[in-house]
C-alpha cells in the first residue's frame, strides 16, 4: 500500500512536535520529583559536624583543561583529594549529577554566583557520583570553573544522606552543617552561602534548617535573617 | 520543491496547533500579553475573549491546514496569520521590549525582542513557501488518513495543553515562593 506523501510528512511533523513536548514534560516531571523529595530523608542534620571524605578531582583549579579523566569509572587522571570541613574555612558542597536537570540548574546558578564573586569567603565544591564521561553531555558542567570531584565511596553519600540530587550543604568554618537541602536557584545559593559564613553559634546555635522544598527554603531565609539581625544588634551595642 | 512546500505546510500547521493549545492552557497569562498591545481601556472580559479568539483561531487554522491539505483557501489564511505575528512582534518590540509575548503559552519564555521579530519573519517566509502549488496527487488523502491525522493532532494538542499547564503551574509556584 502506498502512503500519500503529505500524510507521511504531516505525521513526521506531528511526531517531532510530540517528541519535543514529551521531553519538556519529562524534564519538568524529573525536576518536580527531585525537588519535592521528602526533606526528612535528604541531607545531613543541621548542627551536626560535617564528615570529611575522599574524592578525585575532575575539573577546576589544579586540573588544567577541565573535565574528563579521573574517577573510579573514568580511567586514569585526576588527583586524589581529601575534603576536611572546618579549619576556619566555610564550605559549600553541592552533590550534583550531570543527568539530573535540576542539578544543571543548580550548577548554572553556582557558576553565575562564582562569576559575580558571590562565593567569596566560602569554599565551593561540586561532587558528582556518575562517571566523568557523563559531564560532557551537560553544558553547565562542562563550563564550570568550580572545583569538581567524583565521590569515591558510597559511605560519603550515606554520611551526607544524598538520597536525591541536587543537594547543597553549607558548612561553617568550624565544620558544622549550617544548612542542607535541595537548591536550584540563585537566591538559594545566596542563602546557603550566607548560612555557611555565619559565625559559630554561642551555645544555642541556629534553628534546625534542613530540606528545602522546591529548591527554596523560606524557613532558612527567616533563620538567617534573624541571625543577621541579632548580629547587627550585637554590633550596634558594642559600637554604642 | 514540492516536498519542501509540504513540509512547510505541515510544520506550520503543527506549530499553530501547539501554540493554540498552549495558549488555551494558560489563557489568563496570554490575555495579559494581549492587553499589552491595547493602548485604550478595554473591559477585562473583552480582553479575555480576544485572547480566546486568537488561541482558537490558531488552533482551528492549524488543524484545518493539517487535515485538509488540498483545500487551497487555508494557505492564504495561514500566511495572513503569520503576517499578523510579524506585526505583533514589531509592535511588541517597539512598545514592550523584553516583555514576555506568551507566544507559546507557558511552553516558552519568548519575549518581544529582535530574535522574536526574526522568528516571526521566518514563520511568514515558511508560510509563503507553503503557498507553492503542489500536484494534487501529493496532497490527496482519503477519509482514513484524514481521521488518522485528526487523531494525531488531538494527541499533540492535548500534550501541548498538558505540558503548558504543568510548566505554567510550576512557574507560578516558583513566583509565589520567591
Amino acid at each position: 500500500m502506498r502512503i500519500p506523501v503529505y500524510l507521511a510528512v504531516a505525521q513526521w511533523a506531528l511526531l517531532l512536535a510530540l517528541g519535543v513536548l514529551v521531553i519538556l514534560m519529562f524534564r519538568q516531571l524529573g525536576r518536580h520529583l527531585t525537588v519535592t523529595r521528602s526533606p526528612a530523608e535528604l541531607g545531613p542534620a543541621v548542627g551536626s559536624p560535617a564528615a570529611g571524605f575522599e574524592y578525585v578531582t575532575l575539573a577546576g583549579p589544579g586540573v588544567p583543561g577541565g573535565v574528563p579523566g579521573g574517577g573510579r569509572d573514568g580511567g586514569p587522571g585526576g588527583t586524589a583529594q581529601s575534603f576536611q570541613p572546618g579549619g576556619g574555612q566555610a564550605s559549600l558542597v553541592a552533590f550534583v549529577d550531570p543527568t539530573c536537570p535540576a542539578c544543571e540548574e543548580l550548577v548554572t546558578a553556582l557558576n553565575a554566583a562564582d562569576t559575580d564573586g558571590e562565593l567569596t569567603g566560602t569554599r565551593p565544591l561540586l561532587m558528582v557520583s556518575e562517571p566523568p564521561s557523563y559531564l560532557q553531555i551537560s553544558e553547565p558542567f562542562r563550563a564550570t570553573r568550580l572545583p569538581l570531584g567524583q565521590v569515591q565511596a558510597d559511605a560519603t553519600l550515606e554520611a551526607y544522606r544524598v538520597s536525591a540530587t541536587p543537594l547543597l550543604v553549607a558548612i561553617d568554618g568550624a565544620g558544622i552543617v549550617r544548612a542542607a537541602g535541595p537548591a536550584t536557584r540563585r537566591g538559594d545559593v545566596r542563602a546557603f552561602v550566607t548560612a555557611s559564613l555565619l559565625p559559630a553559634p554561642d551555645g544555642g546555635g541556629l534553628p534546625v534548617v534542613s530540606g528545602a522544598r522546591d529548591g527554596h527554603n523560606p524557613d532558612m531565609m527567616t533563620a538567617i535573617a534573624g541571625e543577621e539581625r541579632s548580629l547587627a544588634r550585637k554590633g550596634e551595642a558594642a559600637g554604642g | 520543491m514540492n516536498l519542501v512546500a509540504l513540509a512547510a505546510k505541515a510544520g506550520l500547521a503543527v506549530m499553530l496547533l501547539v501554540a493554540g493549545s498552549a495558549k488555551l492552557a494558560d489563557l489568563a497569562s496570554f490575555a495579559a500579553a494581549v492587553r499589552l498591545l491595547l493602548t485604550f481601556r478595554v473591559p477585562r472580559g473583552a480582553v479575555r475573549a480576544a485572547a480566546l479568539a486568537v488561541a482558537l483561531t490558531e488552533l482551528v487554522a492549524g488543524v484545518a491546514s493539517l487535515v485538509l491539505p488540498s483545500a487551497g483557501w487555508i494557505n492564504p489564511v495561514v500566511l495572513a496569520l503569520a503576517c499578523g505575528f510579524v506585526l505583533v512582534s514589531g509592535l511588541g518590540y517597539l512598545f514592550h521590549r523584553g516583555r514576555s509575548c506568551r507566544c507559546f503559552g507557558a511552553l516558552s519564555n519568548r519575549r518581544f525582542d529582535l530574535a522574536g521579530i526574526a522568528r516571526s519573519l521566518a514563520i511568514a517566509a515558511t508560510a509563503a513557501v507553503a503557498m507553492v502549488r503542489v500536484p494534487p496527487a501529493m496532497t490527496g488523502i482519503g477519509p482514513g488518513s484524514r481521521t488518522l491525522l485528526l487523531a494525531s493532532a488531538a494527541v499533540v494538542g492535548l500534550a501541548a495543553f498538558s505540558a503548558a499547564r504543568a510548566l505554567g503551574s510550576a512557574r507560578k509556584l516558583e513566583l509565589e515562593t520567591s
